[in-house]
């Protein structure tokens, strides 16, 4: 085990660098000149010079790439064009605020698939799991920015019992509770597709593990159904749980930009949507890198926890 | 043909070889899901083609008294915008627009992923160097990359086809690199090398109709997604530009009026989803259709 943690480790290095340089090199898809673009098309041919000198871009590609990758080793991702301050001290708040949302979406996930496709396998093909089936199928097949809005509009407009935007009241903040309260529809929004997915691959899982030999030597051996079906089956289909509720992780977060915007949910997705909005190029740019790097940390964490959770391995 | 070729081939009905649209005719016809999926598709893609004909209004052209107006107004049956503009007709252009931009992303990046991945499975030092670049790609979640490249490149139809196409890209030409793969240790690309064939001819003559059937599976499951991550950039702001009818935008315009005209958001999510649903359906059979193992269950079902 502690092989696979530096060998894995050991990988992410290149993983990670080639990511940065995806990000660094993707600013060249501006059209025209980036330092014009930043000041505007009012200025003057000596300050786009000034800020071109400043910005590094008149040296060659991989000097600057050298340059911004040790200014991001110390957290220095630039200034924020559109509001003057840096990028980095803006990116630490709201990338606690988006591990709060995708916790609670992937608590989710988790539950409600695990539920579902529990009871979904051990009622195959009755109606109660063809309705499970087809209840998977719609949530897959809705886009997220959609159903954030249909919650938003049925619990919040229709029937007030959810807060429409933000993460806390500003008159009374504060309190896990308060938080939940605000987190229930983005979550659920957030959520959703993945919770479809889960449910459908568990669920076959589970029934493949009950038409093993193995279940079939224990129910001839007289154990009773309810014990092989929430012990033996449940034990030997959870390797397949978790590996895809891990896979998940990566879905999250690109759920999780929409419910942001949706639910005004002051995360790190918002941030890059507005940032868009301003053309805030530095801004769009440390976004995408936070989330990015983000994304291959967790899937890291994800196989970890899968490979300690399988049983095979140990 | 030899006049009793026929007569030697009868008694070996079974291997008869067949096309593959017979598998996926086949199987859409053996299975009423695909079949009702099939039915939608074909439904909104003919609403699509012929949009300038159905649609009872022009998309564009606003009654400024009616604006807000919701479901079963007289003449607008399915309402009016913010602006006064029919809302049926909005869909039908919007599907238009829509479907065309998450479809041509999924055949452009087959195009590229096809070769990519019969090379990067031949020769094994591009291979590594082609599927090294892949690794960094997928590092991304997917919505995030399509986010990014299109910020960068700005708004706009053509940009956003790009930027799709760029990120599904690692995915296909994994698809491929696995197939073409299996296909190289097999006995037929052996004999091919054996009798000195160019090495372009084996992959893209011999190998190329093998991995191809992958792809295409590969992509009918993917097809869905990709509508709905395009229509999530329209929705913000990054893909097809207003006043264009398109699902995600006509969802986007209707956010600020959740409390009098809801309609104007969800009508389209609604039609989103039914195709998606329809793409998944299909999806399903089609990967049935032509996996070699279950296409046999398929020819012998009369």
């Amino acid at each position: 085990m502690p092989r696979f943690v530096v060998m894995r480790l050991l990988q992410m290095i290149p993983v990670m660098l080639g990511v940065s340089f995806v990000v660094f090199i993707s600013v060249y898809l501006v059209p025209g000149d980036v330092a014009r673009t930043v000041l505007g098309q009012q200025a003057s041919d000596t300050a786009v010079q000034a800020l071109r000198e400043e910005l590094g871009l008149n040296r060659p590609l991989l000097v600057q790439y050298g340059i911004w990758l040790w200014d991001l080793l110390q957290f220095d991702l630039g200034y924020s064009i559109s509001q003057r301050v840096e990028v980095a001290s803006l990116l630490g708040e709201k990338i606690v605020n988006s591990f709060i949302l995708m916790g609670f979406s992937l608590f989710l996930v988790i539950t409600v698939s695990f539920l579902l496709a529990v009871f979904s396998a051990t009622h195959f093909r009755s109606i109660g799991d063809r309705l499970t089936i087809f209840g998977t199928l719609l949530l897959a097949s809705a886009p997220t920015f959609w159903l954030g809005i249909l919650l938003l509009y049925l619990f919040s407009v229709k029937f007030p019992l959810f807060p429409t935007s933000g993460m806390q009241n500003f008159y009374d903040p504060g309190g896990f509770w308060e938080l939940v309260h605000h987190a229930t529809l983005p979550a659920i929004a957030t959520a959703a597709s993945s919770i479809a997915i889960v449910t459908r691959v568990s669920r076959s899982a589970m029934i493949d593990v009950t038409n093993k030999t193995y279940m079939m030597a224990l129910r001839s051996r007289g154990i009773r159904r309810r014990r092989l079906n929430y012990v033996h089956m449940v034990r030997n289909a959870l390797p397949s749980f978790v590996n895809i509720s891990g896979l998940q992780v990566g879905y999250l977060f690109g759920s999780a930009i929409f419910s942001e915007i949706i639910f005004n949910w002051p995360g790190i997705g918002l941030q890059l949507y507005n940032a868009i909005l301003q053309r805030d190029v530095p801004m769009i740019q440390g976004c995408s890198l936070v989330i990015a790097l983000t994304f291959v940390i967790s899937n890291f964490l994800a196989d970890f926890i899968v490979r300690a959770l399988d049983a095979s391995e140990r | 043909m030899h006049p009793n070729a026929e007569t030697i081939a009868t008694p070996r009905r079974a291997v008869k070889p067949r096309s593959s649209f017979f598998f996926i005719w086949r199987g859409i016809l053996a299975d009423r899901y695909a079949m009702s999926g099939a039915l939608i598709l074909a439904f909104v893609i003919v609403a699509a083609i012929f949009a300038p004909w159905l649609a009872p209004f022009d998309p564009t052209v606003s009654f400024p008294r009616l604006r807000l107006q919701g479901l079963g107004t007289p003449d607008h049956i399915l309402g009016l915008d913010h602006q006064g503009r029919d809302m049926l007709s909005r869909l039908i252009w919007g599907g238009r627009t829509t479907l065309f931009a998450g479809i041509t992303p999924v055949v452009l990046s087959a195009l590229f992923a096809i070769p990519l991945g019969l090379v990067a499975a031949w020769n094994d030092r591009l291979g590594s160097i082609i599927m090294r670049v892949m690794d960094v790609l997928f590092a991304f979640p997917m919505v995030l990359l399509a986010i990014m490249l299109a910020a960068f490149m700005g708004p706009g139809m053509v940009n956003m086809i790009i930027a799709l196409t760029i990120v599904l890209l690692p995915y296909n030409t994994r698809v491929v690199y696995v197939a073409a793969q299996q296909e190289r240790n097999s006995s037929y690309i052996e004999a091919a090398i054996a009798a000195a064939t160019p090495t372009p001819k084996i992959l893209f003559v011999e190998m190329l109709p093998n991995v191809v059937a992958a792809s295409i599976v590969y992509s009918t499951t993917i097809v869905g997604n990709i509508i709905i991550t395009a229509a999530g950039l329209s929705f913000l702001g990054l893909g097809v530009q207003a006043p264009t009818a398109e699902w995600g935008i006509i969802t986007s315009d209707g956010r600020q009026y959740l409390f009098n005209a809801a309609h104007i958001s969800l009508l389209p999510g609604i039609l989103i989803m039914t195709v998606v649903i329809a793409f998944n359906l299909l999806g399903d059979t089609l990967r049935d259709a032509l996996d070699p193992k279950t296409r046999l269950a398929l020819a012998s079902r009369k």
